[in-house]
């Protein structure tokens, strides 16, 4: 209450002053009229209107402003703090003037209590959001993850965490890529849908299936549906929201591989051994045997190695299946692939009698392929061509190899077989699909050329064939030059590009591990 | 395919529980040169190995008391001391590529027993520096 009885004080003075000075003038006006101009009385009357006109006109308009400065200053402070007006700057407290430090006293009010206004609603504002959190966070069935601008997880409820067996302290503040190992069915990873996202888009959507994760360095994975939602001007920072739908099935999936892997191993055993006594008789019993004694061995021989080959084609036919066959693309020579597998299925073709050639064109260029499951294409090529070349002289397979105009390294193996019918030839590259007429002449399974188009799709190359009946077929697949696949592999990691039979990518290839 | 070295100077420990695949390649090795100590049990194929008197070791993943890959993980764990020994792991157990990858890391060769003759091996531990 100083302040205001200080200002009271101050106001009274002036106003005592401006009368003060208001009388002295008229006074003054009078004296000045009486005793030095010594004028008529008209004169003084006249005079005395004047000098009251400019002491009634002058003097409150200058007293008004200077008594009502506290006033204005103090509308200046409320202006300049109020929510809806703009461009009021803060009043200046420096000038002293009458009811100064009331003018500061209360303008620190002013200010103290939008501060608090201010704390309040931000308060509230929090308190909301931590409520949404929660309930989220406790309710939502569906794992849930929201990442900010960083890819770094702000947060993540507790289905996700109990997804992850995770503690939310493991999860957030995180980077994604450091809590998710995944795998996608297609090469638009999550992490080059982000990057293209943040780049192009203010909101944007994105489904994938099938999406794999892998835990613990990939000894454990599971599968699921992801859904992925992008918006870059959500507040918080909360810019992407990542939701997984878990599926039963493809949990089965996993476990029929697991069948089939179990299955393998107990095939295997017995062809170990089969074969080793095989070969254990036949350097015993060597230049021993008559010559029929001696076909059937070799005959024993090709076809314990050929049920070894049948054994992987199984085992590769369910990682499929279960996405689970992961190629790496790599550097190699051509040439080098085509002259082993020639060179091991030659025994075969010698003891069904068919000519076996290869031509390969000089200085092709290096080709990017995962070894072990391109050789298996083929193998696969070569023992069909082999098979259904029939018996008799004259029979023959040609493999060639070369660069075609689209500067893909284009294989053909050409046989003098049968041919396959025209009306067949669309359901040739399909799963346990075999001619009629062929399933009492040989044997097989019919994953072969199933097994090799999915191998040579996820390389990048295509796989056809040619036949006419009579006139025996040719089958044909193309593979990259590595130098294709190299562009690829500058944007992956640095082993080699993998890619699952369905081209599965891992997610971070930008991040390395 | 030349050998490095005079097999019969070289010493090998196969761990392997199945004895006819373990007979057919003593047979094999033998006769190529090498002296060969037949181990079925896991634990006992450790300690074997440890004596460090072995030049090449045949491993296989499925054998009784502990498995290979905790032999080969003893073996060429950074504490324990460094073996001469090269390690083949032989198996007809099928795994998972990433699993594959790190067994193969540690190991200088990965070799599926159904895929080779027992003449093979010989060919291919004739290469094993």
């Amino acid at each position: 209450m100083d302040h205001l009885q200080r200002f009271v004080s101050q106001f009274r003075s002036r106003v005592f002053v401006v009368l003060l000075l208001d009388n002295a003038i008229i006074f003054g006006d009078w004296w000045v009229v009486e005793h030095v101009l010594k004028l008529n009385d008209l004169g003084l009357a006249l005079s005395l209107l004047a000098s009251s006109v400019i002491a009634i006109t002058i003097l409150p308009w200058v007293s008004a402003r200077y008594l009502t400065q506290p006033t204005r200053l103090i509308w200046q402070a409320i202006l300049h703090i109020a929510p809806d007006t703009t461009n009021v700057p803060a009043p200046d407290l420096k000038r002293r003037g009458i009811g100064h430090d009331l003018v500061i006293n209360l303008v620190s009010h002013v200010y103290q209590l939008a501060s608090v206004v201010d704390s309040v609603e931000k308060t509230a504002a929090i308190a909301n959001r931590d409520l949404h959190k929660d309930f989220v966070a406790k309710n939502l069935p569906l794992p849930l993850i929201v990442l900010d601008k960083d890819q770094n997880i702000v947060f993540a409820n507790k289905a996700m965490c109990d997804y992850l067996q995770r503690t939310d302290g493991e999860t957030s503040g995180q980077n994604i890529y450091s809590v998710l190992d995944l795998s996608f069915p297609s090469e638009e990873t999550l992490d080059k849908w982000l990057q293209n996202a943040t780049q192009n888009a203010a909101v944007t959507t994105k489904t994938w299936e099938r999406v794999r994760l892998n835990i613990q360095g990939g000894t454990t994975t599971r599968r699921f549906d992801l859904a992925a939602y992008y918006n870059r001007s959500n507040p918080e920072g909360f810019e992407t929201m990542l939701v997984l739908f878990d599926h039963p099935s493809y949990t089965q999936d996993d476990q029929a591989l697991s069948f089939v892997a179990l299955a393998v191993h107990e095939l295997r055993t017995p062809i170990t051994l089969l074969r080793g006594y095989i070969e254990a008789l036949e350097e015993d019993l060597e230049g021993k045997l008559n010559e029929e004694d001696a076909t059937f061995m070799h005959r024993m021989k090709a076809q314990a190695q050929s049920l070894t080959a049948f054994i992987n084609n199984m085992l590769n036919v369910a990682r499929i299946e279960s996405d689970q066959l992961v190629l790496k693309l790599q550097e190699d020579t051509w040439q080098d692939i085509v002259t082993t597998a020639v060179n091991d299925v030659s025994l075969r073709a010698k003891i069904v009698g068919v000519e076996l050639s290869a031509e390969i064109a000089p200085n092709l260029p290096k080709v990017g392929v995962d070894r072990v499951g391109i050789y298996e294409v083929l193998v696969n090529l070569l023992d069909n061509a082999i098979k259904y070349s029939g018996k008799g002289a004259g029979k023959k397979v040609l493999v060639r190899a070369v660069l075609n105009k689209e500067g893909m390294i284009e294989t053909t193996v050409q046989d003098s077989g049968a041919g396959i019918p025209t009306s067949l030839l669309a359901n040739l590259f399909e799963k346990f699909y075999r001619s009629h007429r062929s399933r009492n002449q040989v044997g097989g399974t019919g994953l072969g050329l199933y097994l090799s188009k999915t191998i040579v799709d996820a390389h990048g190359g295509h796989i056809w064939v040619n036949s006419k009946e009579g006139a025996g077929s040719t089958f044909g697949f193309t593979v990259l030059p590595y130098a294709k696949v190299a562009e690829e592999k500058r944007n992956g990691d640095n082993n080699g590009i993998s890619r699952g039979a369905h081209g599965w990518i891992k997610n971070h290839s930008l991040y390395s591990r | 395919m030349e050998p490095t070295q005079n097999p019969s100077n070289r010493q090998v420990l196969v761990v392997e529980d199945e004895h006819f695949i373990s007979e057919l390649y003593v047979r094999a090795l033998t006769r190529a040169g090498y002296r060969v100590t037949v181990e079925v049990d896991g634990q006992r194929g450790l300690e074997l190995a440890k004596t460090d008197r072995f030049d090449i070791i045949l491993l296989d993943l499925m054998v009784p008391t502990i498995t290979g890959i905790e032999v080969l993980r003893a073996l060429r764990s950074p504490n324990a001391k460094p073996l001469k020994a090269k390690i083949v792991i032989t198996t007809n157990l099928e795994q998972r590529e990433e699993i594959r990858a790190d067994i193969e890391k540690q190991a200088d060769a990965y070799l599926v027993k159904a895929e080779i003759t027992p003449r093979e091996l010989v060919e291919f531990l004739h290469t094993i520096k």
